[in-house]
């Protein structure tokens, strides 16, 4: 039996024990953080399936918690990515100034996560949030920049206020904090105010288009090991409130009868459609490996806001499985990179080439989490986005099939650039010496490896968990097939297994005509095909900088776009700061005397 | 199932056979256009064979294993496509998505390969294929959403047996503008002229294939042939109505590939960002008309 309050009171109790043990050795405190995260995800994995969590409330007053499978779904994604994160910390913590506060951060905002999924009251909800928000927001800056931190607290805030905001308009209208039954007895103008407030607040979290501009910064500067838990799961928070908002509120609004959707959904697809397009074209550009990642996530953010928009079973299971399946690749991903950036300094592309050679293990960990996020069988990725494919196809939703499908298409792109530049072509002298990653590092990405692999090829007893959180929304389950190991689109078919199956077939007759024909002479990477120059240097035989120029040239003049407005805005913000220094600040004497002439006569107004 | 995967591998060797003596063919074909003899039909089975028999060399392990899991993805591919209504190894998981994703782990495995071989040609050209595909892919699949939309189905099977039911007419002819879309899509997928920016002999020393040689090169040439045969039967199925019987799927096969490669024949070559731009404008443009006409208004012929 495992209690949600106990397992966030034992978070808790280990964060500050973590704190003193990490003073005096970090290595141990790094350990205690492994097995409490090990712990909590076990438990919750465990009794969750099960339906066995306790829920009862008596060490904690004033809290409440309920059980919801959409609830446990996201805190057991989650709960697994912190856990996996937590074996970096060894290798890391030593680096940072204030090392024994980066695993007491760590744990808390586990505790807040747990607590933000499980609770029943909205300003419960709003409390576990600002604690996410705060604690992260002090581990962010341990990174490359602390200017990273502002932004992501900007946009957080902005997410988190605007949550509140919707969360009072609730509480007038219906007189309770109740998460359940609060939003659906909303009805008219107060609907459409928390529908907007609450998806500006999942917008925000997700990253997701026009509130995108945190997500890079924050990925791309936090701590290599904390950036698989930014992109891999706290960004699923907005999901989490997205899906609140989306499916739970019904705000008045007419149907468009040709693709039988209400106009409010169908502009947040649009919304999630250009989220698609924009992460992707930025992806392309980016020459930092953990920027390009973040881009992704916006993108893949995208995806879950358009599937979640469709109000259609079958777009909902390949929204929540798209969660999980971007979950497991980004931060396979990213802890990819992370490890690479650890034995070598660096995470630009441009200044990489030929790792592989050093870290094999690593490039297989990297090559299986690209697959699936680009969604190409035997992974994860695809079944989402068949699911989802098949819900926009059913629908007939030109336009968001233009952005679903290029996105698609796109990460090809961006997900092979590292892939190249990176771990392929020549390898720099500079990186001849460096070692594969340390064990205990491997073992996290190994795991996430073969679940990769596995989410791609026996879905269904995900599905079938899926399943009960689309039946606890109200909507009709999706068809699967247990025991055929079928998954029924509106369309089609598919059946993953054998997908996977007849490619491990294609690999091995193609393993044997290899291995049956003459062997090959190995030679050095520097002998190759040069147009008669004779090229010595190992980096100009290396092709990474600006790769998809071509691509580029075509909107790079656009790219700024998005920058430029939020820098305006927040030079209108200063100069209205200003304004109200110069007004009630000022060391002017006519601002004085124009004070008290204004209060005189406010004061005076009835007498004279 | 054993029966199956042994169908399986029977389509996918007939897709090699099939797409290597038509490959032949069609360079007699365009010999003689060019008053040329051009070799014999079965030059390119001495070609390959004649790779496969000799001593490469190899730069690493990434480079051999690029190779396998190119050529065992497009085997694999080619498993799951049906040639006739009957002649099929899955029936019923013959999916459109299947083809367009796996063939991806295929292109996957070449780049990789290609890329692992440190030669900047290959990247230049992995580059100029993954951009291309960027830009044929988003029309042609516009145009299959339309497709799947009216049948109501994604298996390739039913769409070929949609179009063959009486009162309905291929999709070449019922969407005549998405016809035009999928015909321009199949030459960028096939990387004919004037979409051939990727291979570029003359440019780039053939792109990704530069630095191979020998068996790997004998294989990437048997997988390069099965994925012709894979696109092009995707674009029988698709639009010309699949397939009643093996030698209406040889004819309309023969025809569809012979037509692409006399047209690819008059052309030159566009540059890599004239590609992109030549997609992004007529083709889309074309696609989403169709698919608003057929879709929103129900307008087929």
């Amino acid at each position: 039996m495992a209690s949600i309050e106990i397992l966030i009171l034992i978070l808790v109790a280990s964060s500050i024990v973590s704190y003193f043990l990490t003073k005096f050795n970090s290595f141990a405190g790094s350990v205690l953080t492994i097995f409490s995260t090990m712990f909590v995800f076990v438990s919750l994995a465990y009794y969750g399936f099960n339906d066995a969590l306790v829920t009862t409330v008596n060490l904690l007053p004033g809290f409440t918690f309920e059980f919801t499978y959409l609830g446990a779904y996201f805190a057991i994604i989650v709960a697994f990515v912190y856990s996996m994160v937590s074996f970096f910390h060894p290798y890391f913590v030593d680096h940072y100034k204030y090392k024994n506060a980066y695993n007491m951060l760590f744990l808390l905002s586990l505790a807040g996560v747990l607590g933000a999924f499980f609770t029943d009251s909205f300003l419960q909800l709003f409390f576990f949030f600002e604690l996410i928000v705060w604690t992260t927001m002090f581990l962010i800056p341990l990174g490359k920049s602390k200017s990273a931190a502002v932004s992501y607290f900007g946009f957080s805030a902005a997410g988190s206020f605007a949550m509140l905001f919707g969360i009072l308009v609730m509480f007038r209208e219906v007189g309770s904090f109740d998460i359940t039954a609060g939003l659906a007895s909303l009805s008219g103008t107060n609907a459409v105010l928390v529908f907007v407030s609450f998806l500006i607040a999942g917008f925000a979290k997700l990253g997701v288009f026009p509130l995108h501009i945190w997500l890079p910064i924050a990925h791309g500067n936090a701590p290599h090991p904390f950036s698989p838990v930014l992109s891999g799961a706290l960004v699923k928070l907005g999901a989490f409130v997205a899906v609140l908002a989306l499916i739970r509120i019904s705000p008045a609004s007419t149907v468009i009868t040709a693709i039988s959707l209400p106009y409010a959904h169908y502009i947040i697809a649009l919304l999630g459609a250009v989220s698609i397009v924009f992460g992707t074209l930025m992806a392309i550009r980016e020459d930092d490996a953990k920027k390009l990642l973040a881009y992704s996530s916006m993108s893949h953010g995208g995806y879950i806001i358009v599937a979640f928009s469709l109000l259609d079973s079958v777009a909902f299971a390949g929204g929540f499985y798209h969660i999980l399946a971007h979950a497991l690749a980004s931060a396979g991903a990213f802890m990819a990179i992370a490890a690479v950036a650890r034995q070598t300094g660096t995470t630009k592309m441009s200044e990489m080439g030929g790792i592989i050679h050093k870290m094999p293990i690593t490039y297989i960990v990297y090559l299986v989490a690209i697959i699936s996020m680009a969604g190409i069988p035997p992974m994860g990725g695809f079944i989402s986005k068949w699911l989802i494919f098949q819900a926009v196809i059913d629908k007939g939703l030109i336009f968001i099939a233009i952005a679903v499908f290029f996105g698609s298409i796109g990460s090809f792109l961006y997900v092979f650039r590292p892939l190249a530049a990176l771990f392929l072509g020549q390898e720099f002298p500079q990186f001849k010496k460096i070692k594969e990653a340390p064990i205990l590092m491997l073992i996290p990405m190994i795991i996430i490896t073969l679940l990769n692999i596995y989410t791609g090829v026996l879905p269904n007893g995900i599905l079938g968990f899926i399943n009960k959180i689309i039946i606890e929304l109200g909507f009709a389950p999706l068809i699967i097939n247990s025991p055929a190991l079928t998954i029924s689109g509106n369309n089609g078919l598919l059946f993953p297994a054998l997908i996977a199956g007849v490619f491990g077939f294609g690999v091995v007759v193609a393993f044997v005509i290899f291995i049956l024909l003459k062997k090959s002479r190995q030679v050095g990477l520097m002998d190759t095909y040069t147009a008669a120059n004779f090229i010595h240097t190992e980096e100009l035989l290396h092709y990474s900088v600006d790769f998809y120029a071509p691509l580029e040239r075509l909107y790079e003049k656009y790219t700024t776009k998005m920058t430029d407005f939020y820098d305006g805005l927040a030079n209108k913000v200063k100069e209205l700061g200003k304004l109200a220094k110069y007004l009630f600040m000022s060391k002017y004497v006519e601002v004085a005397i124009f004070w008290i002439v204004a209060i005189l006569a406010f004061l005076l107004w009835g007498e004279l | 199932m054993l029966l199956n995967i042994l169908i399986g591998l029977g389509v996918a060797f007939f897709g090699f056979v099939l797409q290597t003596s038509i490959g032949g063919i069609n360079r007699k074909i365009v010999g003689r256009l060019q008053k040329r003899y051009g070799p014999k039909w079965y030059q390119e089975f001495l070609d390959i064979f004649k790779l496969l028999s000799k001593r490469a060399t190899s730069h690493g392990w990434i480079f051999d294993f690029g190779v396998i899991m190119a050529l065992g993805g497009i085997i694999a591919t080619a498993m799951f496509m049906p040639i006739t209504n009957n002649i099929v190894a899955f029936a019923g998981y013959d999916n459109f998505f299947i083809f367009v994703y796996l063939i991806a782990v295929g292109m996957l495995g070449m780049a990789m390969s290609a890329s692992g071989s440190g030669n900047p040609f290959a990247s230049i050209g992995v580059m100029r294929a993954l951009t291309t595909m960027l830009a044929y892919e988003v029309p042609f699949m516009i145009i299959v959403l339309t497709i799947i939309k009216l049948t109501g189905f994604s298996s390739l099977t039913e769409i070929g047996l949609f179009q063959q039911a009486s009162g309905n007419n291929w999709f070449l002819i019922a969407l005549p503008l998405g016809g035009i879309v999928g015909i321009l899509s199949l030459m960028g997928m096939l990387g004919k002229k004037p979409f051939e920016t990727y291979i570029a002999p003359a440019e780039i020393a053939s792109g990704p294939m530069v630095e191979y040689g020998g068996k790997q090169l004998g294989m990437l040439f048997i997988m390069h042939e099965i994925t012709v045969f894979i696109e092009v039967s995707l674009f029988v199925h698709l639009f010309l109505g699949g397939a009643e019987n093996i030698f209406i799927f040889l004819i309309k096969y023969f025809l569809t590939y012979t037509t692409l490669n006399l047209i690819s024949n008059v052309n030159g070559r566009l540059k890599i960002d004239q590609v992109v731009k030549f997609y992004y404008k007529w083709p889309l443009l074309m696609a989403v008309t169709q698919a608003i006409i057929a879709i929103y208004f129900g307008w087929v012929i």
